[in-house]
């Protein structure tokens, strides 16, 4: 029997703690971890729960990422409720089987705390690992606080576990920014997290000795694209089932979750689509420019995958102008991100004109002055109906000016 | 919004005060903010942590601020980083030094001119005298409570020493009397 | 007037493979091409001989190589010692031995590779290559003599 942990109805934690709370919470059997700034308190917290006797699961320590996320699968692959946490090069480095295990279709969670890609060597947060991850097979749902990366992570267990989903979830906070500042925090109950979340039902465990089966079958030109559409297709299919553990969510704490968020979008002429701590800075940025006149809103990518696309071009239809923000360096291409919100609006009728900026690499500050100077500066462009600069631009880079590519239209 | 700068050494528990204080602040219905600007620290490295206080939730995650309160818990420091950047005519400065307040503005010149805004107390010897190391943190808090006037003294001891609670009986006595030392000697 | 044939859920480019158009679509197969051995219950059917097994069409034991084989190993009971090299060595279970003596052949999933031949250790050997068509009777009629200690080197 687990020992009792002591909660306040308000705590202040910091991102980290909040996540490893969630991680005691949802009652989970293995975390295979390897530590890496700035996630570390999360699994080195989950060991000591495990130690101290308030959870009843195994901590295993291997010697890479690489053999975390195998130890995940193997675990996963045998019916537990399997946990982990990464960044940066430790993302990097479990690349390989991330593929793997939303191939074989693995309820895995990973809390994801972002930070940029060396070299140079940075420890700080950008969204370079989270880009990394976006072809991955995994479901990506980003915190923009500590709240959230708590809320979230506990979600992240009933949606990947749902058995019409039966597929692993990255939870994404900002390195630091997130993952190192305490905020207050109201978390659930241990009996009414653990009611929320269920308990795992497992599928095609291996340690069903009455069925036996095999993980990781070779299929060449003949089966590998049906099984990859057939992952697909779930991926795609799992929108409602986020909706649902969202609206259930809700009900019990009232914090509502939506797959896009949007913030003073009802008549606004302008506005940032973000990922990350900057949604909320900029939040406050919209707030202020009402009283300039501008009109301006924040349409954020809660579900980075499966990515939003009918959403996101419902949030942005009425704007005039739409800058997305990349917070990872795109290394020779407009914004990924960008790409596919752009992508969205090109379906639409009306169009609206969409900027890039680059902006927050390796921590780089973003304050409210700059959000507002960015919402400005779209309002200039919806004002002479084209884009004034050029389309791709860096907020917040020392040296002279650069950007690149300019409209063709108007 | 009350914004706080701390300006400490890796290991001098900056980083523990701020969400010491953060934690208390809670309590009190308010929402808090605490977060440190990290290098790759190590043990006696320059860093700053920061607090935002406010009635509603913080949504600023910038760290860019114009402080309300500057910190300074390490004596060099207050010489070698630049404790007045980013400051404004309301920014209040408490300064840990052996000094006197003349002798400590006539080493840093930002300060002059605002020698009713800077206030000092010697947070290294009280905790020496208090907890027995160099733990300047808790001093610092006493005096921030008592320029600030964000708390009443008695309320913010007890509720320190539920933050506390982990720690033995001795070592929370000894942080409320470095609490308490400092709330009368900051001037 | 659009033609129809260029309407992509009618037209896949499914007419010009040249295999495989014919099996599952993604809609019919297995959720993370995960395959399960055995239809029914498998509880106990480790205590079953594999002819007894409830094999399932994921099972390879369900599929024959036997196209595959150019030479057969022929297996002569009348040499043989039950060593178990030949059961140990065969990379594809192909060798029938129970309670440790040896049987047999499974010419359903043996590919011919010889490596039984190889590991023989009996003189003369007690498994040897024929060719594919050769009747089992003319082949043991044809078995070499034991060789002796000079012949040997």
């Amino acid at each position: 029997m687990a020992e009792k942990f002591d909660l306040n109805e308000r705590e202040v934690w910091d991102g980290n703690y909040a996540a490893s709370q969630a991680l005691r919470q949802a009652d989970v059997d293995v975390v295979a971890a390897y530590p890496i700034t700035p996630s570390t308190p999360i699994v080195e917290n989950y060991g000591s729960y495990v130690a101290n006797g308030y959870i009843d699961g195994e901590f295993i320590m291997v010697e890479s990422e690489h053999a975390a996320m195998s130890g995940c699968i193997g675990a996963s692959a045998a019916g537990g409720r399997v946990a982990t946490a990464t960044s940066s090069q430790g993302f990097a480095l479990m690349a390989e089987v991330l593929y793997q295990a939303s191939g074989m279709r693995l309820p895995i969670v990973l809390n994801v705390v972002n930070r940029a890609l060396a070299s140079p060597l940075n420890v700080s947060g950008d969204h370079s690992d989270m880009y990394l991850g976006r072809d991955s097979g995994w479901i990506q749902m980003d915190a923009f606080n500590a709240q959230e990366a708590y809320d979230l992570t506990l979600c992240a267990f009933k949606i990947g576990e749902n058995h019409s989903v039966r597929l692993p979830v990255m939870v994404h906070q900002d390195g630091f920014t997130t993952s190192h500042t305490a905020q207050n925090t109201y978390p659930l109950t241990d009996e009414a997290a653990a009611k929320f979340v269920g308990k795992i039902v497992p599928v095609d465990d291996m340690l069903d000795f009455s069925r036996p089966v095999t993980y990781g079958a070779q299929t060449e030109s003949d089966w590998h694209f049906e099984h990859k559409i057939k992952q697909h297709k779930a991926i795609m299919d799992s929108r409602p089932v986020i909706d649902e553990v969202y609206a259930e969510f809700e009900k019990l704490t009232g914090r509502e979750y939506k797959r896009v968020e949007s913030y003073n979008m009802e008549d606004a002429d302008v506005a940032i689509v973000a990922l990350g701590t900057t949604v909320e800075t900029a939040r406050i940025a919209a707030e202020e420019l009402k009283s300039e006149g501008i009109k301006a809103g924040i349409v954020a990518i809660r579900c980075f995958r499966p990515f939003p696309f009918d959403q996101v071009r419902e949030a942005l239809k009425n704007v005039k102008c739409v800058s997305v923000l990349d917070r990872s360096s795109p290394a020779g291409a407009m914004g990924a991100f960008f790409n596919e919100v752009s992508a969205a609006l090109y379906t639409t009728a009306s169009r609206p004109l969409v900027t890039n900026f680059i902006y927050g690499l390796g921590g780089r500050d973003f304050s409210i002055e700059e959000a507002k100077r960015i919402f400005k500066e779209q309002q200039a462009h919806a004002d002479a109906g084209h884009i004034t600069t050029d389309i791709q631009q860096f907020s917040g880079l020392r040296g002279p000016y650069l950007g690149f590519f300019q409209t063709k239209r108007g | 919004m009350t914004e706080i700068r701390w300006h400490s050494r890796a290991g001098q528990g900056a980083v523990s005060g701020a969400k010491g204080l953060g934690d208390v602040v809670a309590t009190t219905g308010k929402e808090v903010q605490a977060f440190a600007l990290y290098g790759s620290a190590k043990r006696g490295a320059a860093l700053r942590a920061y607090n935002r206080i406010d009635d509603k939730p913080i949504l600023n995650h910038a760290k860019f601020m114009n402080p309300d309160y500057v910190l300074v818990i390490d004596p060099a420091l207050a010489f070698t980083d630049n404790i007045t950047v980013n400051e404004d005519e309301k920014t209040k400065y408490i300064i840990t030094t052996h000094l006197s307040k003349e002798e400590l503005i006539a080493g840093i010149p930002e300060l002059e001119g605002k020698e009713e805004r800077v206030y000092i107390l010697d947070c290294v010897q009280i905790s020496l005298d208090t907890i027995g190391r160099s733990m300047p943190n808790a001093p610092m808090l006493g005096a921030l409570v008592k320029i600030s006037g964000m708390f009443e003294l008695d309320y913010f001891l007890e509720n320190m020493k539920r933050v506390l609670s982990k720690f033995p009986q001795k070592i929370i006595d000894a942080n409320m009397d470095a609490i308490n030392r400092a709330y009368n000697e900051v001037k | 007037m659009q033609d129809l044939k260029l309407r992509a859920n009618d037209n896949r480019g499914l007419s010009q493979l040249e295999a495989g158009f014919d099996l599952l679509g993604w809609h019919e197969i297995t959720q993370g091409s995960i395959l399960h051995s055995f239809d029914g219950d498998a509880t106990n059917i480790v205590n079953l001989k594999a002819e007894e097994r409830t094999y399932s069409g994921y099972n390879s034991y369900t599929a024959t190589v036997a196209s595959w084989r150019v030479d057969k190993p022929v297996f002569n009971i009348d040499v043989c010692i039950d060593c178990q090299n030949c059961w140990v060595w065969c990379p594809d279970s192909s060798i029938i031995s129970r309670d440790k003596q040896m049987l047999g052949i499974d010419y359903d999933h043996c590919k011919g590779c010889g490596v039984c031949v190889e590991v023989c250790p009996t003189n003369p050997k007690s498994l040897l290559m024929f060719a594919e068509q050769r009747e089992l009777g003319e082949a043991l009629s044809q078995w070499p003599e034991k060789k002796k200690k000079e012949e040997k080197n």
